[in-house]
């Protein structure tokens, strides 16, 4: 699978090349779906010139980036274009190694499962064959690779595409079962954005799986597997805390980089939730808004948590989605990435219900969003308004389509313990629904 | 018979003069009548209170009243006009920069000279007590200002919404009448009117003259207390009302004066009767000392001078003293003069790539790659130590 691998990196840096080369890529740049006062390019390179000046780069409303990223384009700001490329291209095999194992795992858990008898017998067209399963690490890296958010996220040099390598890797480390790499790039990918902390719980469960320690809080050796891992974890980030002051001298960067995720001060309109509502909140009332819509991001882990301990690849799947729809400066770069993970459930296609529907919605969205744009802000026509209808639609669109798949697996799993046919107790036919 | 020729000579004579005296008793008595207003300068503050499109009609009515007093004499040095919104450019005028009075656009009353005092937001009910009591802070333009005497008559024109006892500006606040009646006073006590004209054209309008107490002031209203002023006519094409009707016979009648009409404040009562204005006008005049019979309309609507023409010839001194002019020769400059040196253009020309100023610190770069190598080092095993080393 290394050739068609290959092909397909080949492919996808064509595309780019070809991007970064034409015109369109300073419009692109420009866009607010595609950059976000976090993640912008315009910001880094304008962070790097105050730094060069001799002023903080926090200074101002101007730069959201770590030091780390100061550091990383403080040597790569004349190669940016090949950094981009490169990121992508680790993600993109990342996923691909990451997603194999998951289906070598899958496969291994499903043998035992067939040999202990655990499966109804008439669910046997449910059983997944390695021929099914062989092309889906392709198609996770093609999907990742040629899909046109991913594309314009890269053109537009957005540091979003870093975040998604980052947690690439680790979704990459968690899957093949090394605590110790799991909890660092867990605790850079936290570094970078405070949201992917929600996705150490999932981590945490799927080594906790893979060393076969029973998720028993009476236990000590859960106890024991946890401590090491929070401890990774927040050593990790501790340290590169710590070493991100030394970088600079200052500790400038913690209001900036993380005051400002979680306060929302800049409103600069884009595909999430938060900057209308804030635009029109009263002072009096906002605390209580950001306290509310921040918590409603970290909030989902519990309950999915609790429902799907059994599956925590599923789990990060909904995590990631969840933090992309309700974070608080979104991009289409985050939306990409789980995005990225929909091959891998191509086994659930027949119990999906808004496939359609949800595709439609967010074609004719992603077309909207530029048309409406233009609308409000040059022809003054719209207002932001419509804007904000479109925003909304896409991300309903989204959680659709996120609960559909989430629907699907459960119903799956259901029929496989209790068989596909399902009856009831006078015999007709029983239909499956969540509650 | 010479006795009897000079007695009838002397009846005809004493009879001539005595009717000479008499005459130029009366000649006098009606000169005296005629100069007996006793001022010298008019002003005239118009003010229209109300403001949005629909209210189009208040805009035009004081725009029509300060046309006639322009028309008339008063300069616009000598008007304070407020108007609370601007109809001429507002996005719902189909004919911009034209405000008109009658429909079928007859008359445009805004014209090409229309000055514009106080304007949009500016009129309030400060600002207009303000302009009546003279009280303006010191950086206040002349044109803002009424700066009238005591030889001054002063025509006041207030239009909007109205009710009893009040006046509402800009839809927000309200005059009283009391707060006008006290205004007035002020004015009477600091001597800045001589005689004054009080016009009101809004629903109620004979409730803001009631209070008022200080002499020398007459004062007309579109209607009773209790009783509307209703708008005069719509003009399809632009949609609105465009004058009140009891403004809209006050123009028509202001229409036929002229500087040297002799019509007087008896005739200007008699505008608009309940038949054509629906409301019933009302005056007041018990305040006024001369008879209204007397007063002509153009001792407050027209600015006219009274002129006494002399047969004798004056002499006036020559105000302009020659003055002897010295040149003086300067010294020819001889500076030179040159531009300072804008840009660095030897620099910019020659231009080297710009050296990175900052650089991140040696103990950052050293501590961040030991954890890479730490990290790296315990996933994969010390054993790839000896290939590095």
């Amino acid at each position: 699978m290394a050739a068609p691998l290959a092909l397909l990196l080949i492919v996808a840096v064509t595309i780019r090349a070809l991007l970064f080369r034409s015109s369109i890529a300073d419009l692109i740049s420009e866009r607010v779906e595609v950059v976000s006062p976090l993640n912008a390019w315009k910001r880094v390179v304008e962070g790097l010139a105050l730094l060069d000046l001799g002023v903080s780069p926090y200074s101002g409303d101007v730069f959201h980036e770590t030091p780390l990223v100061i550091y990383l384009f403080h040597f790569l700001v004349d190669y940016a274009e090949v950094a981009f490329m490169l990121a992508d291209g680790i993600t993109a095999v990342a996923l691909y190694l990451a997603v194999r194992d998951y289906n070598k795992h899958v496969f291994r858990k499903q043998k035992y499962a067939l040999e202990a008898d655990r499966y109804p017998l008439d669910c046997l067209e449910l059983i997944r064959t390695p021929r099914q399963m062989h092309y889906i690490p392709l198609k996770v890296a093609m999907f990742y690779l040629l899909n046109p958010f991913t594309i314009l996220s890269c053109v537009a040099k957005s540091t979003c595409g870093l975040n998604n390598a980052v947690i690439a890797l680790f979704i990459l480390s968690t899957i093949r079962g090394s605590a110790l790499l799991s909890g660092i790039f867990l605790a850079l990918a936290t570094y970078q954005s405070i949201y992917p902390l929600t996705l150490f719980a999932p981590a945490l469960l799927y080594l906790l799986q893979r060393l076969y320690i029973p998720v028993n809080v009476h236990r000590s050796s859960f106890w024991v597997f946890t401590m090491q891992y929070v401890f990774v974890f927040l050593g990790s980030l501790s340290v590169l805390i710590c070493l991100s002051f030394f970088l600079l001298g200052s500790w400038d960067f913690l209001p900036s980089v993380y005051g400002f995720i979680l306060s929302v001060p800049d409103l600069t309109p884009n595909i999430g939730l938060f900057w209308y509502f804030f635009a029109e909140m009263f002072e009096h009332f906002r605390l209580f808004f950001i306290c509310v819509f921040q918590i409603n991001v970290f909030f989902y882990t519990i309950p999915l948590s609790i429902k799907l301990k059994e599956h925590p690849v599923f789990l990060i799947f909904m995590q990631i989605a969840v933090i992309s729809i309700f974070k608080s400066y979104p991009t289409v770069g985050d939306i990409a990435l789980y995005m990225a993970f929909l091959p891998a459930w191509t086994h659930l296609y027949r119990f999906l219900r808004n496939i359609f529907l949800v595709s439609c919605v967010l074609l004719a969205c992603s077309a909207l969003f530029p048309v409406l744009w233009h609308l409000w802000i040059y022809a003054g026509s719209a207002n932001s308004n419509f804007y904000y209808a479109i925003t909304l639609l896409f991300n309903v669109a989204q959680i659709l389509l996120v609960s559909d798949y989430f629907y699907a697996f459960l119903r799956r799993e259901y029929h496989l313990t209790h068989g596909l046919y399902l009856k009831r107790k006078d015999g007709t036919e029983a239909t499956l629904v969540l509650k | 018979m010479a006795s009897c020729c000079s007695l009838k000579i002397l009846t005809i004579l004493t009879f001539v003069l005595f009717h000479a005296f008499v005459e130029s008793n009366n000649f006098e008595a009606k000169a005296g009548q005629f100069i007996s207003s006793g001022h010298t300068n008019n002003w005239a503050v118009l003010v229209c209170t109300s403001r949005f499109w629909f209210n189009y009609r208040h805009v035009a009515n004081t725009l029509s009243v300060y046309r006639s007093v322009k028309r008339l004499g008063i300069p616009d040095s000598h008007i304070v006009l407020m108007l609370a919104d601007d109809m001429a450019c507002n996005h719902r005028n189909p004919k911009p920069a034209t405000v008109f009075s009658h429909k079928n656009m007859e008359l445009n009353v805004y014209g090409d000279d229309v000055e514009v005092d106080y304007r949009g937001y500016e009129v309030t009910v400060e600002n207009f007590l303000r302009v009546l009591t003279g009280r303006l802070p010191p950086s206040t333009p002349r044109s803002k200002r009424l700066l009238s005497d005591d030889h001054s008559n002063i025509l006041i024109y207030l239009t909007g919404h109205g009710g009893n006892g009040f006046l509402k500006f800009q839809d927000s606040e309200e005059i009283s009448n009391v707060e006008l009646a006290d205004a007035f006073e002020q004015m009477w006590q600091k001597r800045r009117y001589s005689e004054l004209l009080f016009i009101i054209d809004t629903c109620q309008g004979a409730s803001m003259y009631e209070r008022f107490y200080s002499p020398n002031l007459m004062a007309l209203a579109s209607s009773q207390v209790g009783e509307d002023s209703l708008s005069h006519q719509p003009d399809l094409a632009i949609g609105v009302h465009l004058m009140d009707r009891y403004t809209f016979y006050l123009l028509e009648f202001l229409e036929d004066i002229h500087p040297a009409s002799t019509t007087n404040m008896n005739d200007l009562f008699k505008v608009c009767p309940k038949s054509q204005c629906v409301s019933t006008p009302g005056h007041r005049t018990d305040l006024f000392l001369r008879d209204p019979g007397s007063v002509l309309i153009t001792d407050f609507f027209g600015s006219v001078r009274k002129v006494e023409i002399t047969m004798e010839t004056i002499h006036l001194p020559s105000p302009i003293e020659k003055v002897t002019e010295e040149k003086k020769y300067a010294e020819p400059q001889t500076e030179i003069h040159a531009y300072v040196d804008q840009l660095p253009v030897a620099e910019i020309i020659h231009q080297k790539p710009r050296l990175r100023d900052w650089h991140p610190p040696d103990g950052f770069i050293l501590g961040l790659w030991t954890l890479i190598l730490l990290v790296f080092f315990k996933t994969y095993g010390i054993k790839h130590l000896k290939h590095i080393f």
